[in-house]
């Protein structure tokens, strides 16, 4: 028998095993779909908050806070002298005043809060725009340390600092992700093992009449690899499918919020999906191959 | 064809199954194999189809050492063998169709070839308006029927049956009797253990008998009431698959392992 017509019949007898024993199939597809729909979960959010902060990244200032006592002139000077470094690209003054409508704009649910509190709540700063956004090197650095400590700077925010939190926040919601994602695939594998082993059980006599009239070991077992194979596959597919309507569904019920931004900007690429799926086979697979492994059938 | 050389079996457990047993059976004999139960009949069979190794000694079967041969050609071995049992051993949730063209499928035969192949051996224990029945739709003598036509179905050099009778009444034994000896006159040689002293006696033909594992006769009967056999049908020709010794003893040896 050639190996595309065994593989014929495989997946044909995989297809008429699942049909006929459903309901422990599905088990093990919901097995496998939870573990690989958490992994793609933390692996979507932690695309889309990666991908924010590369943007973000793009955009980043190093804002100085001034003494709410520095005089315009005074500002206007330190702006010159900011400009000076070579590494500044561009130096904005933000006023007391246009601090405060600018929060206002962007909060104005909130607007009454800081009308309430007179004369102007929000400090005077500067903003630099960076030549180079990604990069800080430590001169840099140590002029803003320079900065820091100016009798007219009550503070220095460098945005690089909490997109670097945001980062690592990513990569440990990725770690976590794939570490949760990798226990509950190690139950999938452990219950499609049990139903693989189940269904060679229910088919103990006809494995034992293929045995008896000339079957290969490869022909015998071929079946279950596919099934559990498919399993898989059905498992990876429903899980992507399931990512896609919650992001769907995000981006449907949060356009244009932080949220979305956040967390649903862009789906998994269709690597990632093909990734998922197959990810999904190998593990009904490897399921299907460890409870055969010891069995003589 | 068949040969025993000072054969032993011992269970882990202690139990000599076959004591020091040697025979010959040539091309084309028909050999009942007797003893009452638990002298070694079953553990003898098994060993023809390497179910089992024997604990000492040879058993060639065609020439071949079946002890030796690997794990991985064990097959091979078996597509040359029809094995038929008391219990029937068919498959209740498949068709008759179904049940008998097992190794044409495992050989990779066409769904055509396989009906082809299907009706011939159906044909031969006069089961082929049942293609389509299930098992536990037919009595037990169209059960061990069906069993035959699936052990035949390719043409086996060697038959071998374990009390096929033995669940059934005694015309229905006769009826199944009647086939192997059919089977037997195509040239199949036929090994069947029996421990009903009066069929043997009246169909006669070679009989080796065990005795709590050791070969105490083998001898020739005359038969006192052979059956009358009919000329068998000729066999499934043209267009089918090949034959076991079509393919020198190496059928599907090209399916992957």
């Amino acid at each position: 028998m050639s190996l595309l017509k065994a593989l014929r019949y495989f997946f044909h007898e995989a297809v008429v095993n699942l049909a006929r024993g459903w309901k422990v199939s599905l088990l093990a597809i919901l097995t496998i779909t939870v573990s690989l729909l958490v992994g793609g979960a933390f692996l979507l959010v932690s695309r889309n908050l990666l991908a924010s902060v590369e943007r973000w990244r793009g955009e980043t200032r190093v804002v100085v806070y001034l003494q709410p006592e520095t005089a315009p002139d005074a500002m206007r000077r330190l702006a010159e002298e900011a400009a000076r470094a070579p590494w500044a690209a561009k130096v904005d003054i933000v006023t007391a005043e246009a601090a405060r409508r600018r929060f206002q704009d962007s909060f104005p649910s909130l607007s009454d809060l800081v009308a309430g509190l007179g004369d102007e709540p929000l400090p005077a700063s500067l903003e630099i725009a960076l030549r180079d956004p990604g990069r800080r090197p430590p001169e840099l650095r140590a002029w803003l340390e320079t900065w820091r400590r100016r009798p007219e700077v009550s503070m220095v925010d460098d945005d690089r600092e909490w997109l670097r939190q945001i980062e690592t926040v990513a990569t440990l919601l990725r770690g976590v992700g794939l570490a949760l994602a990798g226990g509950l695939l190690a139950a999938a594998i452990f219950t499609t093992a049990s139903v693989i082993r189940l269904t060679a059980y229910l088919h103990h006599d006809e494995i034992a009449v293929l045995r008896l009239v000339g079957a290969t070991e490869f022909y015998i077992r071929g079946p279950f690899y596919a099934e559990g194979f498919v399993q898989g596959l059905a498992g990876g597919l429903v899980a992507s499918g399931a990512l896609w309507a919650a992001y769907a569904l995000l981006r449907l019920r949060e356009p244009g919020t932080l949220l979305e931004s956040l967390l649903a900007a862009h789906f998994l690429s269709p690597a990632q999906i093909a990734v998922l799926v197959l990810f999904g086979g190998a593990a009904g697979l490897t399921g299907a191959v460890m409870s055969l492994r010891r069995e003589s059938l | 064809m068949i040969q025993f050389f000072q054969v032993t079996k011992r269970y882990p457990g202690g139990q000599t199954a076959l004591d020091r047993v040697s025979f010959e059976i040539a091309r084309g004999q028909f050999i009942f194999l007797t003893g009452a139960s638990g002298a070694g009949k079953t553990s003898l069979l098994r060993l023809i189809f390497r179910e089992d190794v024997p604990s000492e000694g040879q058993i060639l079967v065609n020439g071949r050492n079946v002890s030796s041969i690997p794990a991985s050609k064990i097959p091979y071995l078996r597509r040359t063998i029809g094995v038929v049992f008391q219990d029937f051993r068919l498959i209740p949730r498949k068709t008759v169709f179904e049940n008998v063209t097992y190794l044409p499928r495992i050989l990779g035969a066409d769904v055509k070839a396989q009906k082809k192949l299907a009706y011939h051996a159906l044909r031969r224990v006069g089961l082929a308006h049942r293609v389509n029945a299930f098992p536990l739709e037919l009595s037990g003598g169209e059960q061990q029927r069906v069993a035959i036509a699936r052990a035949l179905i390719n043409e086996p050099e060697i038959l071998i049956a374990d009390e096929p009778t033995g669940n059934l009444d005694p015309d229905l034994s006769w009826e199944i009797l009647r086939l192997f000896l059919e089977v037997n006159l195509r040239g199949t040689t036929v090994l069947l253990a029996t421990h009903d002293r009066d069929m043997i006696h009246r169909v006669g033909r070679r009989v080796l008998t065990l005795d709590a594992g050791r070969l105490v006769g083998d001898q020739e009967l005359p038969g006192t009431d052979p059956p009358r056999l009919e000329a068998p049908p000729p066999p499934a020709a043209d267009g089918e698959i090949e034959t076991p010794t079509d393919a020198g003893g190496s059928l599907g040896e090209g399916e992957p392992e």
